[in-house]
């Protein structure tokens, strides 16, 4: 056992800049592989994981107080089928008037009385604060928008109480904007009471409006109000989930394929090039057990430490991947609870050492059985020629002898070049679907960006007090459009309304200066005349409404009818646009909430921002800039495939080394019959570009059809469908440009071992010899 | 002591070449001078500096101090691109382990000296095809180099050192990887190509190869020259 560990220590001493690689591969390659199944894994489940740690309820319902008692709601739920039940908590609903202090609450919201945020059902995650423990407290149903400062601050209920912000709460399955102690809930006047069941079967939406029919079937007539379960639930929220999820995975996906390819291959080209070494032990005497163990050693050093290093790499970088995509209001994931799952870690720290072992395992078993002369005769280039017809053929080519000899390198390794083309193709796949992905959801982000500048809300907040317009509305649309820069100003109203026939709540914005905004037409055409309306993909599919086809609308008692003409590229799935007319026939009292300014070429945002505080303090300014969703996720594509490219080229370098390496005395022949280090050089890079060419030839097919499987899925996981010219973004130069990827990743790892072999020194190799 | 005197036809001029390497040193103080036709044998002890002296000739090293000039060329002064120009222009180079590169035939092998300097493909194997015939292997161009014999093997070597018509030959242990009759085979060429003008620097063990092959004879110990010998023609 000493003489396989001094037999080791020495071979990694030996083979400084091997182990260097192999160390820096593993952990590179861990690393990637980290972050990869990091995202496959939060892309896979992330409502379901988080639902099933806080324990969701598979039901919520609401029953009505003045029909069923808490008591009888109570055995009611012993019904069989229920396997845990949370409740009665009393429920209020409470008007809230939107404001400045309202924290984001405008309209009706649901108060529950709750004593603590645990229970068998519905534990909520209390991420900031304490729990309200008391009358004059309350706790906000949020995930991470606000941040603790914000506790101890007050919140008025109109003809009601004032509570006080104890703390921070999120609960995946919101079942109330905001908590407070069942002492205080009566001072809310509740009129429901809420109970939460998880069922044995939870798995359709019959099975489980059954189970909830066999709960409430022996209640009073009339005495539930309302309910809803996880299923609806989960296809409600994690919309953004949803749309990253195809991404994330295609991604994961490449990155552990890269990974384990290029691990396996920088691990079996350390043991085939160090037949000869192996030769060398059997004829001191080792066994060829010993021989076996001395392998596997040498290998598993800097792999361990690399896959241990790479973990924790991938940990910290997958963090700002996970948190882009996993966090906010539709994300569905517990304030703070992102990282990678244990799992990850496991398979990355064990898994992937294996990879190593497995990898060596193979060579090292074939070194195990061969006789030491052949062994030791194995470790220079290969004695039969296996590339002999493809050099003879590209020696009579027209080109330079150090293109031509390099062309035919390849063939020399064959295995070797497999694997080292195999990481390039997929280098190149992630760098094509990369950039396709950006060139779509550019052309997404940008949708009708240039059709304004400067958004000017009404309203502004000073001290945390509201601060109202001086002027009117159409003062203030005159105002505006009078303002130095400004070219044309559309007003923008939204109001909630009713879609008659249904329990759905629309978005109406009406518009009034008829500019199209941000919004792309998909289907149809823009609204022309007083009850025409356009709509996004979302509200059609999910209304079973088409072109065409006349839909009712109600607000406040009043009904309209409007024509559905055009289908716009909007994700919100309440939104009914229609022009100002169509809007005010609906609700005559409609106010804009906004103003859209389109500034004259080489006008200054900055300027006219200042120019409209200054004409009137009650309005607030936003500058239009780039879509940060959008330039999020190229941004992290782009992160993303600069390190599978990388993870990629390091695998072309470690080939080029061991190449380098196995045929030195070739090279040292070489020159010195006249061979310069310039062509030494274009040789060993050709060597490679051509497995980059090919990588290409490959890999562009291979990430378009990766693009055209990935895109229309992340627009489906929005209920969008995304024009055809933002999916056709297969331009020539693009193309042309993506052609090349293939050859960039091979020269740039080769080009550093390269010149070092340029730089070999004859004498040196050819007396070694 | 052979020539002394610097003559117009001097090849080889050494001129106090020192070459160490770490502490060791291997060449101290060597001066010599090789001219055009001579065949030169250097002979001397295993670690004695012969091959690290072909090396200071044919520019696969460069000396610590002193000057190597070979056709009026300061070799030590080329750059790495000079040194390899040089090579190829003036340098025909014998190992004693051929260094022939597999995957290629043994025409190809041969071709590729001239191909390195731009010569087409086909003017190229011309050229190897006649060496091959001029040497006797003419109907083992198309093998490969594993399959040769190791006589065949260092022919094929010698054909590709004098692909690019070199000044000057050298050879490093030529005979030494071969059986006796190969090693005959590699003497009688080496004695044919010096008795058309050749100019042939020998490094050897072999003592019966350089009283074959070469006309002068110089020895090294300790990295210098301790002695130098004209020897008879081979008969």
């Amino acid at each position: 056992m000493r003489a396989v560990w001094k037999a080791a220590r020495a071979a990694v001493r030996r083979r400084r800049l091997q182990t260097l690689v192999i160390w820096l591969v593993t952990l590179v390659s861990t690393g990637a592989l980290v972050v990869a199944l990091g995202l496959v894994d939060a892309a896979s489940a992330p409502f379901d994981r988080i639902f099933g740690a806080q324990h969701g309820p598979h039901v919520v319902a609401v029953f009505a107080r003045d029909r069923v008692p808490d008591a009888q709601l109570t055995r009611a739920a012993r019904a069989p089928g229920v396997e845990a039940v949370a409740g009665p908590f009393a429920q209020a609903a409470v008007n809230v008037p939107r404001g400045a202090s309202d924290y984001g609450l405008g309209g009706e919201i649901t108060v529950v009385g709750r004593a603590g945020p645990g229970g068998a059902v519905g534990r909520v995650d209390l991420w900031a604060g304490r729990w309200a423990t008391r009358p004059g407290e309350m706790v906000l149903n949020r995930q991470s928008e606000w941040t603790a400062d914000d506790l101890g601050r007050k919140f008025h209920v109109p003809s009601g109480p004032t509570l006080t912000i104890v703390g921070f709460a999120f609960d995946l399955s919101h079942t109330a904007d905001a908590w407070v102690a069942p002492e205080q809930i009566g001072a809310l006047h509740p009129t429901g009471s809420q109970l939460l069941f998880r069922f044995h079967d939870a798995a359709t939406e019959s099975g489980l409006r059954k189970q909830l029919a066999e709960v409430t079937g022996k209640l009073p007539r009339g005495a539930l109000a309302g309910s809803r379960t996880h299923l609806a639930l989960k296809h409600r929220i994690g919309s953004n989930a949803r749309a990253y999820a195809p991404y994330l995975m295609a991604f994961g996906v490449l990155g552990i394929l890269v990974a384990v390819l290029i691990v396996a291959n920088v691990v079996s080209g350390a043991v085939v090039s160090g037949f000869r070494h192996i030769g060398i032990l059997k004829a001191l005497g080792f066994t060829p057990g010993q021989v076996l163990g001395v392998y596997l050693t040498m290998i598993s050093v800097p792999a361990v430490l690399g896959c241990a290093l790479g973990t924790f790499v991938g940990n910290l970088l997958a963090h700002p991947f996970l948190k882009f995509a996993f966090t906010g209001p539709a994300s569905g994931v517990l304030h703070d609870s992102l990282g990678i799952a244990p799992w990850v870690n496991l398979l990355a720290l064990l898994g992937m050492p294996l990879v190593c072992v497995l990898a060596a395992l193979g060579p090292a078993v074939r070194a195990r059985r061969m006789p030491a002369a052949r062994a030791i005769s194995a470790g220079s280039a290969p004695r039969h020629g296996r590339a002999l017809g493809i050099q003879r053929r590209l020696a009579s080519a027209r080109l330079p002898r150090s293109v031509s000899l390099g062309a035919g390198l390849p063939f020399a390794r064959p295995a070797r070049s497999a694997l080292t083309l195999a990481a390039v193709v997929l280098g190149v796949t992630t760098v094509t679907f990369a950039a396709g992905l950006a060139a779509t959801l550019d052309s997404y982000g940008n949708v009708g960006h240039s059709t304004y500048d400067v958004t000017v809300y009404v309203g502004n907040h000073r001290h945390g007090k509201e601060v109202r317009p001086v002027h009117g509305d159409r003062e203030l649309q005159s105002l505006l459009g009078g303002l130095p820069g400004a070219t044309h100003v559309t007003a923008r109203s939204d109001d909630e309304a009713l879609l008659v026939g249904s329990t759905q709540v629309v978005m109406f914005e009406g518009r009034r200066g008829g500019r199209s905004l941000d919004s792309a037409l998909v289907r149809g055409r823009w609204m022309r005349r007083t009850g025409e309306v356009v709509a996004g993909s979302p509200f059609l599919r999910r209304n079973g409404v088409h072109l065409g086809d006349r839909i009712r609308l109600r607000k406040d008692g009043r009904e309209e009818e409007v024509t559905v003409v055009g289908e716009t590229l909007d994700t919100d799935d309440r939104l009914v646009i229609g022009a100002w007319p169509t809007a005010t026939a609906l609700m005559p009292r409609v106010q804009p909430i906004a103003y859209h300014v389109k500034l004259r070429e080489g006008a200054g945002q900055e300027a006219y921002a200042r120019a409209v505080r200054a004409a009137d303090p009650g309005l607030s300014v936003q500058l239009s800039g780039s879509n940060s969703v959008t330039g999020t996720i190229i941004g992290s594509a782009t992160g993303l495939t600069l390190m599978l490219a990388l993870v990629a080229s390091l695998g072309v370098f470690n080939t080029v080394v061991l190449n380098t390496h196995d045929r030195r005395r070739d090279l040292g022949m070489l020159k010195s019959i006249g061979m310069t280090p310039r062509q030494v050089t274009v040789m060993t890079v050709t060597s490679m570009g051509v497995l980059g060419a090919l990588g290409s030839l490959i890999g562009v097919p291979l990430g378009i059809a990766a693009h055209g499987v990935v895109v229309p899925r992340m627009a489906a996981g929005v209920d969008i469908t995304l024009p055809r010219a933002m999916t056709d973004v297969w331009h020539a130069p693009l193309l042309a440009v993506l052609a090349l990827a293939g050859v960039l990743i091979a020269v740039l790892g080769a080009l550093v071992p390269a010149r070092r072999a340029a730089r070999l020194t004859v004498a040196e190799v050819l007396h070694n010899e | 002591m052979v020539n002394e005197v610097r003559t117009a036809d001097t090849v080889v001029r050494l001129d106090g070449v020192r070459k160490e390497y770490g502490e060791t040193v291997a060449l101290d103080g060597v001066s010599l001078e090789i001219r055009a036709g001579e065949a030169v044998a250097v002979m001397g002890p295993s670690g004695c500096g012969k091959s690290t002296m072909l090396n200071m000739i044919a520019g696969l090293d460069r000396p610590s101090d002193g000057t190597v000039v070979v056709h009026g060329e300061s070799v030590g002064e080329l750059s790495e691109k000079g040194l390899a120009l040089y090579r190829r222009r003036r340098i025909g180079m014998i190992f004693q382990f051929f260094n022939l590169i597999d995957d290629l035939s043994a025409l190809d092998n041969v071709a590729l000296a001239a191909q390195l300097t731009g010569t087409p493909a086909r003017q190229a194997r011309r050229r190897a095809l006649e060496l091959f015939e001029e040497l006797g292997i003419a109907g083992r161009r198309n093998a490969h180099p594993a399959v040769l014999s190791g006589g065949e093997r260092q022919r094929v070597a010698v054909a590709r050192a004098l692909m690019n018509r070199p000044a000057l030959l050298l050879a490093d242990e030529p005979t030494g990887a071969l059986d006796s009759r190969a090693g005959e085979q590699v003497m009688d060429l080496l004695i044919d190509l010096n008795q058309i003008g050749q100019t042939l620097i020998i490094v050897t063990h072999d003592r019966h190869l350089a009283q074959r092959c070469a006309s002068r004879l110089v020895e090294l110990a300790d990295g210098r020259v301790t002695g130098e010998q004209a020897l008879e023609p081979a008969a």
